[in-house]
């Protein structure tokens, strides 16, 4: 029988992509013989838009880079800078941005967990996931008076201290969270079409992801213990105890699965964290006008997503010479169009899924 | 037994059915926002010193203060907001000195022309007034002085009169 291989486009408009993002797909059958993803629907130029921005104007933009984690994006900006003028953060505030921090990570692991259940056919677990992000979303515009896009952070420390009532509510959330995430395994984990839509489908083995310079949960998922605020603790990781976990197939179950372990242990820092809150100022002392020396710095954070680097170029003035995002979506998505061939299209929305991308990280 | 975890899940979404609702019926009934909320942004104009900091704190050029010296006085003529391009940061609320702009919570910014989303905030009016104000005061304060210095030179001229009205008894 004569057979015709065929194009086929997933995107840019298609639930499954999160965003705008384009596969290219060459199928036999049903089957992927070769794939190219086209990123750049949402890039919107911020690392040349920042370079006209002084520096503490820089930070708006870095919210929407990853804007389901943007209290994450900031704080990979305001270490780099922080870094580069040698400025010692205050100790409340740094535990004041762990918590903040771990809460936005939560909140980004629940749109992953929820949305590839969506992904992969289950709209209720996509359901229950935002109800509870919804509790963390409060928060967040409790601290910062924005959901999505907080700047809370500014260099130095952040932008406000906690607000009244904040304490209790994390308190109550992080203590409500072991039940929701029962609901998630229940519901989501433990349902048998979900695990034989993702259980040995597309495997990264430990030395491809590292080969391939992935990070964040899909490299953990495949084994690699290497989680920044472990390997290299940067603000004040170092002072909590809790565990890395880590998957052993690097499948797209150990992928979900991987950050639902990962909810857990956040909870467990952020418990330490609100038992130990030091009183103090919230903000070192930084000038008004700030003008860095003329240098250039890169500094690493541990985002929801993977490594977020930030490379920052001084000339000495009030505004940048140069800012680059190392994103971590960016880079985890070079090992998509390799990893799908040859999977069956269906299982290219499950892995897709799987490695949770955010486009506005993905385009910058 | 294959079908054990969707039954589990079923008995969830069940239980659930039965729960308290996390939603809300949205126009009729809203949520509490936060003190911190950054809506709709607010001017007072009496607060505002027309010291350009909230200008030059914004990253994407929305506020254009206009101003005016009127008797050495600085006098806001202007304060146009361009909310379109306004990313609700607080960056200026955060670098006025005198709290002169603010954010509300109102969130419902949609509007149906392009043309109504800048705000301007300074009325007319408000200008006249304080520039009456000013003149006002200006013209009170010369008038002072005014009465001042005269009175001044008259203790001055009496004094000198009452010099040489001693020097001349003597």
């Amino acid at each position: 029988m004569k057979t015709q291989e065929m194009l086929l486009n997933v995107g840019p408009q298609h639930p499954s992509t999160h965003g705008v993002f384009r596969v290219v797909l060459t199928l036999d059958g049903e089957t992927v013989v070769n794939a190219t993803s086209v990123p750049g629907y949402l890039h919107r130029g911020i690392e040349k838009l920042v370079e006209s921005r002084t520096y503490p104007q820089v930070l708006p933009y870095t919210d929407r880079l990853d804007y389901l984690a943007g209290i994450l994006m900031n704080w990979g900006y305001v270490h780099a800078m922080e870094q580069l003028m040698e400025i010692e953060v205050p100790e409340r505030a740094e535990y004041i941005r762990v918590i903040v921090g771990e809460l936005q990570r939560i909140a980004s692991h629940l749109v992953a967990t929820g949305a590839y259940a969506g992904d992969v056919g289950g709209l209720t677990g996509f359901i229950y996931c935002f109800r509870d992000r919804e509790d963390i979303m409060d928060m967040i515009e409790m601290v910062s008076g924005a959901r999505l896009t907080p700047s809370y952070m500014r260099i130095g420390g952040v932008a406000g201290d906690l607000p009244d009532g904040f304490l209790e509510k994390c308190q109550k959330f992080i203590d409500y969270l072991p039940t929701a995430i029962e609901e998630y395994n229940g519901l989501i984990t433990g349902n048998e079409i979900f695990q034989h839509r993702t259980k040995k489908v597309a495997p990264i083995t430990a030395e491809k992801a590292i080969n391939m310079s992935l990070s964040g949960p899909i490299l953990r998922a495949s084994g690699v213990n290497y989680d920044l605020r472990k390997a290299r603790p940067y603000s004040i990781y170092d002072r909590f105890e809790f565990d890395v976990p880590l998957g052993s197939n690097g499948d797209c179950f150990d992928r979900f699965y991987l950050r639902i372990l990962e909810m857990t242990q956040s909870a467990r820092i952020i418990r330490q964290a609100l038992a130990k809150l030091p009183e103090g100022p919230i903000n070192a002392k930084v000038p008004k006008i700030i003008k860095p020396p003329a240098g250039e710095v890169y500094a690493e954070t541990e985002s929801s997503k993977g490594i977020m680097g930030v490379y920052v170029v001084s000339d000495g003035s009030t505004k940048p010479y140069r800012v680059h995002f190392r994103r971590p979506s960016f880079v985890n998505m070079g090992h998509f169009d390799e990893l799908i061939r040859g999977w069956k299209i269906a299982d290219v929305i499950a892995i897709l899924g799987s490695f949770d991308i955010v486009l506005g990280e993905v385009d910058c | 037994m294959f079908g054990k975890g969707l039954l589990k899940g079923l008995k969830i979404t069940i239980g659930r059915f039965f729960g308290k609702k996390s939603t809300v019926q949205y126009p009729e009934k809203r949520l509490p926002l936060p003190d911190r909320f950054y809506g709709k942004p607010d001017f007072h104009y009496d607060k505002c010193i027309a010291c350009n900091l909230c200008v030059n704190a914004c990253p994407n050029k929305v506020i254009t203060l206009g101003t005016d010296t009127v008797e050495k006085k600085k006098v806001v003529t202007g304060y146009h907001f361009d909310q379109q391009y306004c990313l609700f940061c607080g960056l200026c609320e955060e670098a006025c000195p005198k709290d002169a702009i603010t954010f509300t919570d109102d969130f419902e910014l949609t509007t149906y022309d392009r043309n109504t989303i800048g705000i301007e905030f300074v009325k007319q009016e408000q200008v006249d007034n304080k520039i009456k104000e000013i003149k006002q005061a200006a013209a009170e304060k010369a008038a002072a002085e005014k009465a001042a210095a005269e009175t001044k030179v008259q203790t001055e001229n009496t004094d000198k009169e009452q010099t040489t009205n001693k020097e001349g008894g003597a």
